[in-house]
């Protein structure tokens, strides 16, 4: 072949050059992917993303222009002060909030002095005095327990009445958007405030306009110089951090599938005795530690750059744990990614068409990622369960020294599940034996369900449905979060739990006697259950609560739930509501569909796992471990008697008894519970006889069919 | 000879296509049994269901009497697969490959390392067994592929067309493992469009044409039925007359 390299140009021929152009370009044309990724994507990436953005940005500020703005007003402010400030109803002032006692009696005693009257910044922290006063208003304003703090200098009321001039200053954090506008609303209407009293002071004696000055208004901003600097790098870098461990990932992620494809290797692992599982969580644990590999590279040198270069200048300090946290958080990033990744990958025919699929995979991911960088949007009940945005928004949150546990926990969670969604994914894509071979399969015929072709779920079927479900429950909660508790405690168990587990049972044509174990139980087994229900609460309860005692807020919020409000309901409603309900609501979800479902894994995996996806569904990092326990015996005691009437009896009592007690003073008074935080010891040690009696009862329950079948096919 | 594999009234339909209609065979212990049959005849198909890799739309596959739906994992390690395009990984070693799939076939540890070294000396790879395979020959590669689907002594090899792309110095190592394994009283099924390699191979032949066993038997008992020379001949002639009666043994 003649090297026409080496030619001179007059030499080229032009009609080659446009015949080559033409097959290229008439060959990259009609490979649909080329198109989606060349056109399509760009017109519909910017436009999605922008509007999205914008609408998003809207919707914060809408929601910060409607919420009204909460003000710890410290000192005494004069009454026409306060009417002037309620008049809009834009600010609710709450006297004292945050302030100690001790703080306060200083504050009175004049022992601290006003900032000047311009916004004062303030930079080097290390060396400038300690300032009480101050800190206060930043512990309470980054607890969110009011947004900006409003200080009424002592002797402020008697300067007005004597024509001199009052001090009053505004606390607040710049990070905090709410604190922001609180701050400008202040503002507004303190300076409104002044010129009133100016213009008053000018008529009454004859003075020049602007002759007086009244009020001097004086505003902190009390975030320190390294959440500010937080701010700005905890939006940057999280979105980084992510993109480019991602990044790690996908490399790996198409080798191991499209690649084997490519090279005929998959061939000859499909002829090899393994199950599909087998080969998906192998091959998917070398693309996630080759994600987390990626993920601690780039931790390792955003730490060493910020320690060495930010951390210097004063600008951003952050602690080793932040770090730590930071690199914890993208375990379940990379998980979830990893997974996803996956499934996409093994789509593809080869690599150059895997490479085609995630090249949009990775935009796709960008776009959510990209509005947890809007100023303002924040970790909350809300984002915790968005995927992907909620670990964005927790390192965000961590950069600035936030991050709820709560939050922490529902982050944590609401990743798992998305990462269990998306090797369940991956799984299904595996098990595509046409995908495998290089074939093609649509996506409609990997997400086709064959219905009545098991009798009970699957434990990915049962894995799904449980992720779903808690999904939409947790949003359906959170909408109806202004409801009674009746209503959403009714609505939260028939619509969300109750409904959906008929209405699949029913769609997929299960057995509803193996999938629920409706099966009449054994004497004994009832017994058994009475007396479970009965001490296991107060077993669970004395141990769980003493090892992580649940703050007051919480025993508050369960006490209300347990009542059904903030006045007791009548004791019959409550067994009903808070009883018999999730009694049959919950134990047909947990202890039937993903019970039944989780079968083919084996007794104790099977038992452990839906008392687990259980103990996930009460949403509190602090009713894990007693929701856990509880729920290890409910699955114990249906796996054993073959019937869920056990434990919906044991579920009812426990429920059904708690409540009693709560709603009960005397109850408490007579076993001396009023006092004291925990079960005592001597009622604990009780209740754990009672219980040990019913599980050697239940020992002596004849087998049931439930317990035999519990074979694992190929 | 024992039957140690049979597959009975197997099809494969994709969508609308049905690219395997009704196979049935069977093969025994020390016997090599040829699919034969022209490209696209549903040859790869039907070895891929018998390998496990593909599940039968309907029909069945026994192997000693095990029927593979039912016990997947046990049937597949009685059997070794090989095809023509199947490769080895390219960033091992034709020793790291058959210690990894010794593996997932549960050898024991020392049985495996000997099985090894054993495959090693009789495919003649002591020179290139600890290079990398990416660093390989074609024909190299496809001895260690064959060391690949015998490590774990399967009783049943699925050779799919295992000599297409090879020389045929190369194509003469697969022969002679073939005659070896088939001495060793292995069950082996392979396919092929060559005439002349199910004419030296074959102790029994499948003639498959449009997903169907056209017509089966000993290479002599198809050439006096079909009164031709030569086994090109006789395929075309079965073809032509539809399955014959000499089928009935399949």
């Amino acid at each position: 072949m003649e090297n026409s390299l080496l030619l001179p140009a007059s030499s080229m021929r032009p009609h080659i050059i446009a015949t080559i152009f033409r097959k290229e370009i008439t060959e990259s044309l009609r490979d649909r992917l080329t198109v989606i990724v060349v056109l399509l994507l760009p017109l519909l990436v910017y436009p999605l993303m922008l509007i999205g953005m914008s609408k998003l940005r809207e919707s914060q500020e809408l929601a910060q222009e409607v919420r009204p703005s909460q003000i710890a007003v410290w000192g005494a402010a004069p009454a026409d002060l306060v009417g002037w400030l309620k008049r809009t109803n834009a600010l609710v002032l709450e006297n004292w909030t945050g302030a100690s006692e001790s703080l306060r009696a200083e504050f009175e005693a004049g022992k601290f002095q006003p900032p000047p009257a311009a916004v004062m910044e303030r930079n080097g922290e290390k060396t400038a005095p300690p300032d009480p006063l101050m800190d206060a208003a930043r512990a309470l304003v980054s607890r969110r327990k009011a947004d900006a703090v409003l200080i009424v200098w002592p002797g402020f009321e008697k300067e007005l009445v004597r024509g001199g001039l009052g001090r009053i200053s505004i606390y607040f954090d710049s990070v905090r958007p709410a604190s922001e506008k609180a701050q400008e609303r202040l503002n507004e209407e303190l300076v409104q405030f002044r010129k009133d009293i100016v213009q008053q002071r000018e008529r009454e004696r004859g003075l020049a306009e602007g002759f007086s000055r009244a009020v001097e208004i004086s505003s902190r901003n009390i975030a320190p110089a390294s959440r500010r600097t937080g701010q700005v790098l905890g939006v940057l870098l999280p979105f980084l951090v992510i993109i480019l461990s991602a990044t790690g990932s996908v490399y790996a992620a198409i080798d191991l599938t499209a690649g084997e494809k490519d090279r005929g290797t998959m061939q000859t692992l499909m002829c090899a005795p393994l199950r599909t599982g087998e080969i998906v969580c192998g091959k998917f644990l070398a693309v996630w530690i080759i994600g987390l590999i990626s993920a601690l590279a780039n931790t390792g040198s955003m730490a060493a750059t910020l320690t060495r270069v930010v951390a210097p200048t004063g600008m951003l300090n952050l602690s080793p744990w932040t770090y730590l946290w930071t690199f914890a958080m993208l375990l379940p990033v990379t998980f979830t990614i990893s997974a996803f990744f996956l499934a996409v990958a093994v789509l593809a025919r080869d690599a150059k068409d895997a490479g085609n699929f995630l090249g949009p995979a990775l935009i796709i991911l960008m776009m959510p990622l990209g509005a947890a960088m809007t100023p303002g949007v924040e970790l909350d009940a809300w984002t915790s369960f968005v995927p992907l945005v909620n670990i964005a928004l927790l390192i965000k949150a961590l950069f600035i020294a936030e991050g709820r546990p709560e939050y922490v926990f529902l982050t944590l969670v609401s990743s798992a599940i998305y990462a269990m969604l998306a090797l369940l994914f991956a799984a299904r894509v595996f098990g595509r034996e046409q995908v495998l071979l290089g074939g093609k399969d649509s996506v409609r015929s990997i997400f086709s369900i064959e219905r009545g072709r098991d009798i009970v779920p699957t434990p990915g079927f049962a894995l799904t449905a449980f992720a779903v479900i808690f999904v939409v429950m947790f949003y359906g909660s959170l909408m109806l979060e202004n409801a009674s508790i009746i209503k959403m405690m009714l609505a939260t168990q028939y619509g969300f739990f109750l409904l959906p587990v008929l209405a699949l049972a029913a769609g997929m044509k299960f057995s509803s006697r193996e999938t629920f174990s409706l099966r009449p139980p054994h004497w004994r087994g009832v017994l058994a259950a009475v007396l479970m229900g009965l001490s296991g609460w107060a077993v669970i309860g004395g141990v769980a609560i003493r090892l992580l005692p649940p703050p007051d807020s919480l025993v508050r919020a369960m006490e209300k739930i347990l009542l059904l409000g903030d006045k007791p309901a009548p004791l019959w409603a409550l067994w009903v509501a808070v009883g018999v309900t999730p009694a049959i609501c919950e134990e047909l979800l947990f202890r039937g569909l993903i019970l039944s479902g989780l079968r083919r894994l084996g007794k104790w995996p099977a038992i452990l796992l839906s008392a687990f996806l259980f103990a996930l569904a009460h949403s509190s990092i602090y009713r894990l471990l007693p929701t856990l326990l509880m729920g290890v015996l409910l699955g114990y005691i249906v796996w054993r008697t073959g019937s869920i009437l056990c434990s919906m009896i044991v579920h009812g009592l426990n429920n059904g008894l708690m409540a009693t007690l709560v709603h009960s003073p005397n109850l408490l008074q007579r076993f001396h519970l009023q006092d004291t935080p925990y079960l005592p010891w001597h009622l604990t040690i009780a209740a754990t006889v009672v219980l040990i009696l019913s599980l050697l009862l239940l020992r002596s329950v004849p087998r049931s069919g439930a317990e035999t079948h519990d074979a694992r096919p190929d | 000879m024992a039957e140690v594999f049979s597959a009975q009234n197997l099809w494969k339909r994709f969508g609308n296509v049905a690219a395997v209609q009704g196979v049935s065979l069977n093969v025994h212990s020390g016997e090599v049994v040829g699919l034969l049959g022209p490209n696209g005849a549903g040859k790869t198909t039907t070895l891929r269901m018998l390998a496990g890799i593909l599940t039968p739309t309907d029909g069945q596959v026994l192997i000693k009497g095990m029927d593979m739906r039912k016990h997947a994992l046990e049937a597949k390690e009685r059997i070794g697969f090989l095809s023509g395009d199947t490769q080895v990984y390219q960033r091992l070693s034709p020793r790291e490959v058959l210690l990894y799939f010794g593996r997932l076939y549960r050898m024991e540890e020392t049985r495996l390392a000997q099985r090894i070294e054993q495959l090693v000396q009789e495919l003649e790879m002591g020179a290139f067994a600890s290079r990398l395979c990416r660093t390989l020959s074609s024909g190299e590669k496809q001895r260690a592929n064959i060391a690949r689907a015998f490590v774990h002594e399967p009783d049943v090899l699925i050779l799919d067309e295992p000599t297409s792309s090879l020389d045929v110095i190369s194509g003469q190592f697969i022969v002679e493992a073939i005659r070896r394994e088939r001495a060793a009283g292995r069950a082996i099924v392979l396919s092929t469009h060559i005439m002349s390699e199910a004419e030296y191979l074959c102790d029994r032949i499948y003639l498959v044409h449009k997903g169907k066993i056209v017509g089966s038997g000993t290479l002599a008992g198809i050439l006096a039925h079909s009164g031709c020379a030569n086994l090109t001949d006789a395929f075309l002639h079965y073809v032509e007359h539809g399955k014959q009666p000499a089928a009935s043994g399949v």
